[in-house]
């Protein structure tokens, strides 16, 4: 397909969007004469399953799909870039086949936008009448630039090959692509900031001012929270197709590149994610700011328990990258020295996991709360978020570590000051550690505002600032290193691969979890103390129920996914049998 | 190769299946919903106005989200147990009567903040809360009655909670 002409190429491209987006807004018209008109209070009710969840797992497919095409772009676009500067082919080639699976996957994620613009308004005409009132001119401006990332989305993929001798304005194609993706996570991220954090209106609900509205408490930061969950779940997703093609491989050389390729991805998903919890923070200080009550609401009342669920997710994810690396160590020539180090990561993740996994005690009724008030009577001390804190740095640093192990198992360092620069090393690790422990600590000790304000940020500025000393020195010491021997890329067992695929599953899961509970977060409401939703769904169903929810999301993604995982394979073969 | 597809299948299906059952056998299992209104009777007891309010409390008005039932280290809002008496203390150096004191504090609630707090509540009468007048005095009711004297009484007290509403903007 790439050998397609640009502009046929584009052509063809914005032709198929447009018919999708117009048989989407067909259908919706059509709907409209057809069914039945909505009940009193604005609501039209879809079969059997009921409004909600239908909405629901149409919403969380349109922003898997979403979050995996306008994450993707971000690392292609930077491969590439850096590609070019080191005049790698491999990194060309990575690339390229990042771009490949965004480019597919951008026609379902249009698909699955468009069901939901046939589903929203058809089921909530009223909510959306309400919405399109306050924020109207901000979704044609989303059409407009989804028009402008649609044709530079197809322009990047099929001037690939052709563009190769002006690869400056290729990686410019790419800058701009992510651009205009980023500029349609502001457009959305404004009418869900507005949903939970509604700004702009008078006492009655009606416009004040159109700016307020958009710039509400949780516009910016749910911006950047999703921008980096991105740039997470789409690298996941990629680390999930190398490991595809690496179990499907037929030859030796593919399956070294897609080792490669899975170990590129995996390590950019999980790097990034470390800057989660920071932009997690700067969200949850923004839902605090704009109503104390939703804050705790969120963080420690019905939703507690998903929060001892992400946990366990979390976790999950954290333990099984490290598994990863312990075992790619063996395909590090000099990387079985390390294995005695092994054990003591596995203690340090276990016991971080054991605390991190303790809930706060959540009292369910009147009986429960007055009984054992806020903590739990035996645990209650390890189930506060100043335990936790310090569980989730530590564990990544933990992980940090095992990186760090890993890319440097196959070197010795050439410089002078080698034997200080272990000592350096040493003294980070233990300092950071301690550092993080007695800040902890001294969290128990002080109210809840200096807590969150103060020794949280210094708790996780201290853990970047840790892992950045770490990171400067061994480049340094590292420099002109003595190799052991080159990464044996390929010689992995399978059991390896399924490590990638259980991080990126938990990853869509938890993905799916979380966009719940900030949806949930509003309550009862459409819009948080404006738009009451007064219609029979308006009600948080039990976690159980939410998880077989989350559940279909993700099987059925992960049956789409593969399709298109599917359908690059089908290319490749017509390619190479034109080639052949 | 076609066994490694069914182990990724596998693997895909079986991590989904162990959440669910996480999430159905592990979490507790209770629904949210929406806050019932309410009735309160013209003329009713203290004693049941008391535990009407009591169920707000823990209920529909959402306090135990901040303010926990006894003191404890780090707590975001003043604790229940004894806040009838600290009512009293803070009404007599403020120079007011425990009433308006309480009902001040729950729709005008920025306008007088407890010692080493935040001003982080928002008024009970206005949404996300939004409590019927009779749940506001029901509420302040049986936070007097946390070592307090309850003085409060509906409908009688309507005319003190209109003034608080009105000194606050509101209705």
């Amino acid at each position: 397909m790439a050998e397609a002409s640009i502009s046929k190429g584009i052509v063809k491209g914005i032709i198929k969007f447009t018919f999708i987006l117009g048989t989407g807004f067909l259908l919706l018209a059509l709907l409209k004469k057809i069914l039945p008109a909505a009940s009193v209070d604005g609501y039209r009710f879809f079969p059997f399953i009921g409004s909600r969840d239908w909405i629901w797992v149409v919403a969380q497919l349109h922003l898997n799909f979403a979050a995996f095409v306008l994450g993707v772009p971000i690392f292609a676009v930077t491969m590439e870039f850096i590609g070019w500067r080191r005049a790698d082919e491999r990194l060309d080639r990575i690339a390229y086949d990042f771009t490949k699976l965004f480019t597919l996957a951008y026609t379902v994620t249009a698909i699955m936008g468009s069901i939901f613009l046939i589903s929203l308004p058809t089921l909530y005409p009223k909510f959306i009448d309400y919405m399109l009132k306050i924020l109207g001119p901000t979704w044609w401006l989303y059409l407009i630039v989804m028009y402008f990332e649609v044709f530079v989305c197809y322009y990047y993929f099929y001037s690939w090959k052709k563009l190769k001798e002006k690869k400056g304005f290729h990686i410019f194609l790419g800058i701009l692509l992510n651009v205009f993706g980023a500029l349609l996570l502001l457009i959305t991220s404004a009418w869900v900031g507005f949903m939970t954090t509604p700004a702009g209106l008078n006492a009655d609900g009606e416009l004040l001012s159109r700016w307020g509205a958009i710039h509400t408490h949780m516009w910016l930061p749910l911006f950047l929270h999703r921008f980096i969950a991105n740039i997470v779940f789409g690298a996941g997703i990629a680390a999930a197709y190398a490991a595809f093609r690496f179990i499907t491989a037929g030859t030796e050389e593919e399956k070294a590149y897609y080792d490669w390729m899975g170990y590129t991805s995996a390590i950019i998903s999980i790097g990034v994610s470390l800057l989660l919890p920071g932009v997690g923070y700067l969200l949850g200080v923004e839902i605090y700011s704009f109503n104390e009550q939703m804050g705790i609401q969120l963080m420690g009342g019905f939703f507690a328990w998903l929060w001892v669920m992400q946990a366990i997710l979390i976790g999950f994810i954290l333990f099984s990258i490290n598994y990863y690396l312990w075992i790619s160590l063996h395909k590090m020539p000099g990387g079985e020295r390390y294995f005695p180090y092994v054990k003591f990561l596995f203690i340090v993740l276990l016991v971080s996991y054991a605390v991190w996994l303790t809930p706060h005690d959540v009292a369910l009724s009147l009986e429960e709360a007055r009984r054992t008030g806020a903590y739990h009577p035996a645990l209650g001390k390890l189930g506060v978020m100043a335990a936790k804190n310090t569980a989730v740095i530590l564990s990544y640093l933990a992980t940090f570590l095992s990186f760090a192990i890993f890319r440097m198992s196959n070197k010795e360092p050439s410089v002078t000051w080698a034997k200080a620069g272990h000592l350096i090393r040493a003294a980070i690790i233990v300092i950071s550690s301690v550092g993080v422990l007695a800040l902890g600590i001294a969290s128990y000790y002080v109210s809840a505002a200096v807590r969150v304000k103060v020794l949280s940020p210094i708790q996780f500025s201290l853990f970047i600032l840790g892992i950045a000393a770490m990171f400067i020195l061994d480049h340094v010491m590292y420099k002109g290193a003595r190799v052991i021997g080159e990464p044996r890329w390929g010689r992995m067992p399978e059991r390896s691969q399924y490590a990638l695929i259980a991080i990126t599953v938990t990853f869509t899961w938890l993905m799916g979890m979380l966009g719940y509970m900030r949806a949930g977060a509003r309550q009862y409401w459409h819009v948080y103390g404006v738009m009451m939703n007064t219609s029979p769904d308006a009600y948080l169903p039990t976690h159980g129920v939410a998880s077989i929810i989350i559940t279909i999301v993700t099987l059925l993604f992960f049956v789409l996914i593969s399709l298109v995982f599917g359908a690059i394979i089908k290319l490749e073969k017509i390619a190479g049998g034109r080639n052949g | 190769m076609k066994t490694g597809i069914w182990k990724l299948a596998f693997i895909v299906i079986g991590l989904n299946l162990l959440f669910t059952f996480i999430g159905l056998e592990f979490l507790p299992q209770s629904e949210s919903r929406p806050p019932k209104v309410i009735k309160i009777e013209k003329g009713i007891s203290r004693e049941d106005l008391i535990n009407v309010g009591e169920e707000i409390v823990f209920g529909k008005g959402q306090c135990m989200v901040c303010h926990p039932v006894k003191p404890e280290s780090g707590m975001r809002a003043p604790a229940m147990s004894g806040i009838g008496a600290e009512i009293e203390k803070e009404a007599r150096a403020r120079a007011i009567t425990p009433e308006e004191h309480v009902l001040e504090a729950l729709v005008n609630p920025s306008k007088y903040i407890v010692k080493g707090f935040e001003d982080i509540m928002s008024p009970v009468d206005k949404p996300p809360t939004s409590l019927s007048e009779g749940e506001v005095i029901a509420v302040a009711a049986y936070l007097q009655s946390q070592g307090g004297k309850v003085t409060l009484s509906f409908p009688e007290s309507l005319p003190l909670l209109e003034e608080q509403a009105r000194k606050a903007g509101g209705k």
